[in-house]
């Protein structure tokens, strides 16, 4: 199961980076963790003639705090969100999501910003950039940058709103004030797999984010469940408005059906513990 | 080609290399290393673990070129200079964790990074934290007691 | 006959293995670690479709590529190729089976042309060059479909999809009883999915054929060298004494590796046409997909009983899916399926029918303990059964299994039941679990939480050692070399069970000498005698016991040299600790080594008219029957909201006679139980109903991990078999008891609010199936 041939190229610098894409357009793919692409390359379900390795651009990785803000690296690695003590303060959801994707191996190599321009619906941090409102920044062609709300950066199966010029260069959470409480919930076959159905919640005062993932093409977000969590509607009002609307897809693993129930069922987990979370910290 | 350097077990290397060539097959094939073995080479099964820098990672998932400058080590590099076993190694061993030998490699290089970074983890702990690599044969009852002996070693 | 006997020095002690220094380190020698000057790399060209007429095949692209050597279809290989069924069934009416596909493929993943290239890299390249026209045909996917008669014919050359079918008569006095002359009759259908065993070391071959010499040299994953060596010498048309086949370290088997495949075998063909060296391994998405399946299969089930639920008749109608190109004895398997359906339970009628059908999937192979969905389909009906009358599963079975005392029990079906212990095994598995307190837990949680726990059994015996001739026999050589180390040579071809720690540990325990001065080769054809290979749960029973037969001759020379040397009487004197001795007098004795030297260097010593050397040759041939049997408990959780199921515990009592090495036999077991509960909840090979495979790679055929699987408890009875050793063969064992364990204990708990499956695998959509279907 070997990839088929391809260019490499290791650039040192963003702006490297997006010369190189903005040059080769559909035929370059950008390679950071290489956990989800070389896969689809060694079973040559996709092949690109020019792979741009970002893993030389330090730039890229690394987190940062601004006035309200968690700014992390596209480049940086999972296992610094479940390692850093900074991470678990500031946005516990992504230190709580992380340790659900994969196995630690995959976790060393596989980057936040990988992970993100994947979009595979079934993933967890694009559920959390989601239900957290955070943003995604691009650079493009001769320096520019410009940012996308997570609700309007995935938009399909492994689409996104980055053009094929574009670097996703960094994701911006925004740090909840007050008391708040977080949790994410979900079902997968076994340990590691990609999930059937989960959740991102997200509780703080007068605010909600709900996001659901493994049950569409994308994170799902419902404004009404999560009007109604501000309401204080209970847990099971709250799954049933999570889930009415919700056309999951059936495969191997689960049927949309076993899906819709699941997701009802994880909603309700999330949001009783979200709220939990969030009363004791009052 | 690109050209690589990097450290294989303590030893430079030098290749120049097809950018497509995984890691797992540069080992097997330009340094004659093959303990690290191909048991899916979609990322899966962990039988192609090595470490890199230190870290725990699948060898079919990262390319050659990759890792320049880089550190590796293999599965051959972690016992003593006479063969002399490891203590993870030792333990396997005296805990029947291997069968057929296969997915071991990928085992005891996975168990030696997880023990140098958490000495003393409870059972749940090993269960998680090995889920990613797959056994055929023990059924993992060997390997888990092998991961407690050498946390107690 | 419950305890295990006392250990001798090594056998009986969990001595640990030889092979575990190399393993450890990386040092093992698999298949493709084998790399010879010159060698090339192949690469097959598979179907994507599951029936249809081959229109077109162009190579030419693919030839051109650079580092490409040859491009060969079935126009270049087929004619030359020699039969290509298992050497001891060729004369078997079996699947037509050809190297290659040449005017129609059979299933998704035939292999239809062969590359040779520098690199597999550039072999897969090239295979993507190469341009297939394949005109789809509507294909036969659902076994039951098979049978309709205006179903296609996945092999047209058969009258019919039917590749085998058994049938006994009924007596008149089942037939009244099945017809509602007992008081209960129940009958249930069972279904066994597909799912394959996936050893973690996939198919290889390095094939190697020198034109000069004439001689074929190959290297192979494989369980059977020797089998490997007549099917390679028969197809490539190489004299079978000028082929060598080496076989070293092997990374699983479960028995798909115990025949040797199409791909080898057309890859040692294509070497021998090309005169070259060629290696090709495969991949997993090959594995998955193209490497034999198993374990597809139906049951009607009937159980007449009186009102007390004991069994006064039985009916199996089995049908069983056999793929396009089954490999091996699976169509006997069906046989076997219907003669063990009652296992160990008393029944004094029965009868069977099964059937064996051809499918446009990937062909059937032997997996651990091929005929279990006796098994699985019998306690499942227990179970069922006991509830229908509403009498609790165990208490069903204490009824009904075949207590000690009534011992030798003829089956219905003729098969002589001996020298085992069911009852006992099922008394000791319910006693570790705590039966009766599991119940009480299971009510209290159902009726104050509304929690479902459920309590499973799997009680079974098995035939070991196999009733067919090779596989009923091994050949054991004993070569003490002059310094006194001995040197054993078998024909198995272990694939993780330890054979070089524990055939070691026999024939140092037989001869009285240092565990470290005996070393055991096998796996390679030029240096050991005809063998069996590894499998079918054997080595010890029979490759134990050919070590022991030549270890007596050995022994017995050894003493008569000795007695010569030291003027004493043979009968006098003992072996202990590599000192040959006179009994009561240590200070008259001789070391082993100086009796070896003797032997080979100073033969004028010898005693008169004796032959030079020190070496036997012996063969064991197994008796037609010995029994293990085992009982497997299992506790689960059901998650209602979720559908997942929690093994809580798994306890297993188990009878394999005496163990040579219990650690090994633990491992074993353990390997069998979780490979049945993999098959159980998370293992599935699924086609779409075009026959298209849906399950590829990894990520959707689901090994179970270390998270997913308990602890396992074990619990030994020992019976003696009726072999010199005591031994009994265990290796599939653990694979049978467990499908239905698990099932049963989902099953029990689901019973609690009144659903019921009757189907596998139980991941999420079943259960929440169930309980949905309850509901309307």
């Amino acid at each position: 199961m070997k990839p088929a041939p391809f260019s490499y190229h290791a650039p040192a610098t963003i702006a490297d980076v997006c010369e190189l894409l903005a040059e080769h357009g559909d035929d370059a793919k950008v390679l950071a963790g290489g956990q989800s692409l070389v896969p689809m390359l060694a079973l040559r379900l996709t092949q690109f003639a020019h792979l741009v390795d970002v893993n030389r651009v330090e730039s890229l990785a690394g987190v940062t705090r601004e006035d309200g803000v968690l700014v992390v690296g596209a480049g940086t690695r999972q296992r610094v969100m479940e390692r850093d003590a900074g991470v678990a303060t500031a946005v516990p959801l992504l230190a709580r999501a992380t340790p659900f994707i994969g196995h630690f191996q995959i976790r060393n190599r596989g980057t936040v910003g990988g992970s993100l321009a994947h979009a595979d619906p079934a993933s967890e941090y694009p559920a959390v950039a989601c239900a957290l409102g955070a943003e995604m920044e691009l650079a493009g062609r001769g320096g520019s940058r410009r940012r996308v709300a997570a609700d309007d950066f995935f938009v399909g199966t492994w689409t996104t709103a980055a053009e094929p010029h574009e670097l996703l260069v960094a994701a911006r959470f925004p740090v909840w004030p007050g008391p708040c409480g977080f949790a994410i919930e979900e079902l997968a076959r076994r340990h590691g797999d990609f999930a059937l159905a989960g959740v991102a919640c997200a509780v703080g005062e007068d605010r909600a984010g709900l996001a659901l993932f493994g049950v569409g093409s994308t994170p799902v977000r419902v404004g009404a469940a999560e009007s109604a969590i501000v309401a204080g509607a209970s847990e099971a009002d709250v799954a049933e408005l999570a889930v009415r609307e919700l056309e999951p897809p059936s495969d191997v693993h689960a049927s949309r059906a076993t899906r819709t129930r699941v997701a009802r069922h994880l909603v309700a987990r999330a949001v009783a513990r979200a709220r939990e979370e969030a009363h004791a910290a009052a | 080609m690109p050209r690589l350097e990097c450290t294989v077990n303590g030893e430079r290397r030098r290749a120049d290399v097809e950018a497509r060539l995984t890691l797992a097959d540069f080992l097997r094939e330009h340094c004659a290393l093959t303990g690290t073995h191909l048991g899916c080479e979609h990322g899966v099964c962990g039988a192609c673990t090595v470490l890199v820098d230190g870290e725990a990672v699948r060898a079919c998932l990262m390319f050659a070129v990759q890792a320049g400058g880089a550190s590796i080590t293999t599965i051959e590099g972690l016992g003593g200079p006479d063969g002399a076993l490891s203590a993870v190694q030792e333990a396997f061993r005296a805990e029947h964790g291997l069968q057929c030998g296969f997915c071991t490699p990928g085992f005891v290089v996975s168990v030696t990074a997880l023990l140098r970074e958490s000495p003393s983890p409870s059972e749940s702990e090993i269960r998680d934290a090995l889920s990613g690599n797959l056994c055929r044969c023990t059924g993992y009852q060997g390997i888990i007691r092998a991961v407690q002996a050498a946390a107690r070693a | 006959m419950s305890g295990t006997s006392a250990a001798g020095r090594f056998v009986g002690q969990s001595v640990k293995r030889r092979e575990d220094p190399r393993l450890l380190t990386g040092h093992g020698r698999y298949v493709d670690d084998v790399m010879l000057p010159g060698m090339l790399h192949c690469a097959f060209v598979r179907s994507d479709v599951a029936r249809g007429r081959i229109v077109a095949c162009d190579v030419d692209a693919a030839r051109a590529l650079d580092g490409v050597v040859a491009v060969l279809t079935a126009d270049d290989l087929n004619a030359h190729a020699g039969v290509m069924q298992p050497t001891m069934l060729m004369a078997m009416d079996g699947a037509p089976l050809r190297p290659l596909a040449a005017r129609d493929v059979r299933f998704v993943g035939e292999p239809i042309v062969l590359v040779v290239a520098e690199s597999r890299y550039v072999a897969e390249d090239a295979a993507e060059l190469v341009a297939v026209e394949i005109e789809p045909e509507p294909a036969v996917i659902d076994p039951e479909r098979a049978l309709e008669p205006d179903a296609p014919l996945v092999h047209p050359e058969r009258a019919s999809n039917v590749g085998a079918e058994m049938a006994f008569p009924i007596a008149p006095e089942l037939q009244a009883c099945l017809d509602g002359d007992a008081v209960h009759v129940v009958t249930r259908r069972f279904v066994q999915h597909r799912h394959t065993p996936v050893p973690m070391e996939a198919r290889g071959v390095v094939a190697a054929y020198e034109p000069t010499s004439g001689e074929l040299h190959a290297w192979m994953s494989t369980q059977n060298p020797h089998e490997a060596k007549q099917a390679i010498a028969r197809v490539a048309g190489v004299p079978s004494h000028l082929v060598r086949v080496e076989s070293h370290d092997v990374g699983g088997g479960f028995g798909q590796k115990f025949f040797t495949g199409r791909e080898e075998l057309t890859v040692a063909l294509a070497a021998r046409r090309l005169g070259r060296a060629l290696k090709w391994i495969e991949d997993r998405r090959e594995n998955l997909i193209a490497s034999n399946h198993a374990r597809a299969d139906i049951a009607d089930c009937t159980f007449a009983m009186d009102a007390d639920g004991r069994l006064l008749g039985s009916y199996i109608d089995h049908l069983e899916d056999s793929g396009s190109f089954p490999v091996g004895a699976t169509g006997g398997a069906g046989a076997l399926v219907g003669m063990l359906f009652t296992g160990p339970y008393k029944c004094p009628l029965a009868s069977m029918r099964t059937r064996s059908v051809f499918t446009n999937t990937c062909g059937r192979g032997a997996y651990r303990g091929p005929w279990l969905f006796e098994t699985v389909a019998r306690e499942q009906m227990v179970d069922a059964a006991a509830r229908a009358i509403g009498v609790d599963p165990l208490l069903w079975r204490r009824r009904n299994v075949v207590p000690t005392a009534e011992l030798p029990y003829t089956m219905p079906t003729g098969l002589p039941l001996e020298m085992v212990s069911p009852s006992e095994t099922l008394e000791q598995a319910v006693a570790m679990i705590g039966y009766d307190a599991f119940r009480a837990e299971q009510a209290r949680t159902f009726a104050g939480e509304g929690r479902l726990l459920g309590i499973g059994i799997g009680l079974y015996v098995e035939p070991s050692t196999g009733m067919m001739d090779p596989m009923g026999t091994e050949n054991a050589v004993v070569r003490v070399n002059p310094n006194g180390q001995v040197t054993v040579a078998l024909g198995t071809g272990s694939h993780g069970q330890g054979i070089e720690t524990t055939m070691a540990q026999v024939v140092a325990e037989e001869l009285g000498i240092d565990i470290d001065d005996v070393t055991v080769v096998q796996g390679d054809t030029a240096v050991t005698a005809y063998g069996r290979g590894t499998g079918g749960s054997g080595t010890a029973v029979i490759a134990g016991n050919s070590c022991r037969l030549a270890c007596a001759e050995v022994r017995a020379k050894a003493i008569e040299i000795a007695a010569h040397l030291m003027e004493a009487a043979p009968d006098d004197l003992d072996i202990v600790a590599g000192q040959i001795a006179v009994r009561g007098t240590p200070a008259r004795a001789m070391a082993w080594a100086e009796v070896a030297r003797v032997a080979y260097l100073e033969t004028a010593r010898l005693p008169e008219g004796m032959t030079i050397g020190l070496e036997a040759t012996a063969t064991f041939k197994a008796p037609g029957f010995s029994w293990s049997n085992a009982c497997h408990v299992c506790t689960v959780e059901v998650d209602r909201a979720t559908g997942v199921v929690q093994i809580l515990r798994y306890v297993v009592s188990e009878d394999c006679g005496k163990m040579i090495n219990p650690m090994i036999v633990e491992g074993q077991i353990a390997g069998g139980v979780v490979q049945g509960i993999g098959g159980t909840l998370y293992e599935h090979f699924v086609y779409d109903d075009d026959g298209n495979p849906l399950t590829t790679t990894f990520m959707d055929y689901l090994l179970p991990t270390t998270a997913e699987v308990p602890t396992i408890e074990y619990g030994h009875v020992e019976t003696p078999s009726p072999t010199p050793g005591g031994h009994k063969g265990m290796g599939e064992g653990g694979a049978i008891g467990s499908p239905p364990a698990v099932f049963n204990a989902v099953a029990d708990a689901l019973a609690l609010v009144g659903a019921t499956i009757d189907r596998t695998p139980l991941g999420p959509d079943a259960i929440l199936g169930a309980l949905a279907a309850r509901d309307s």
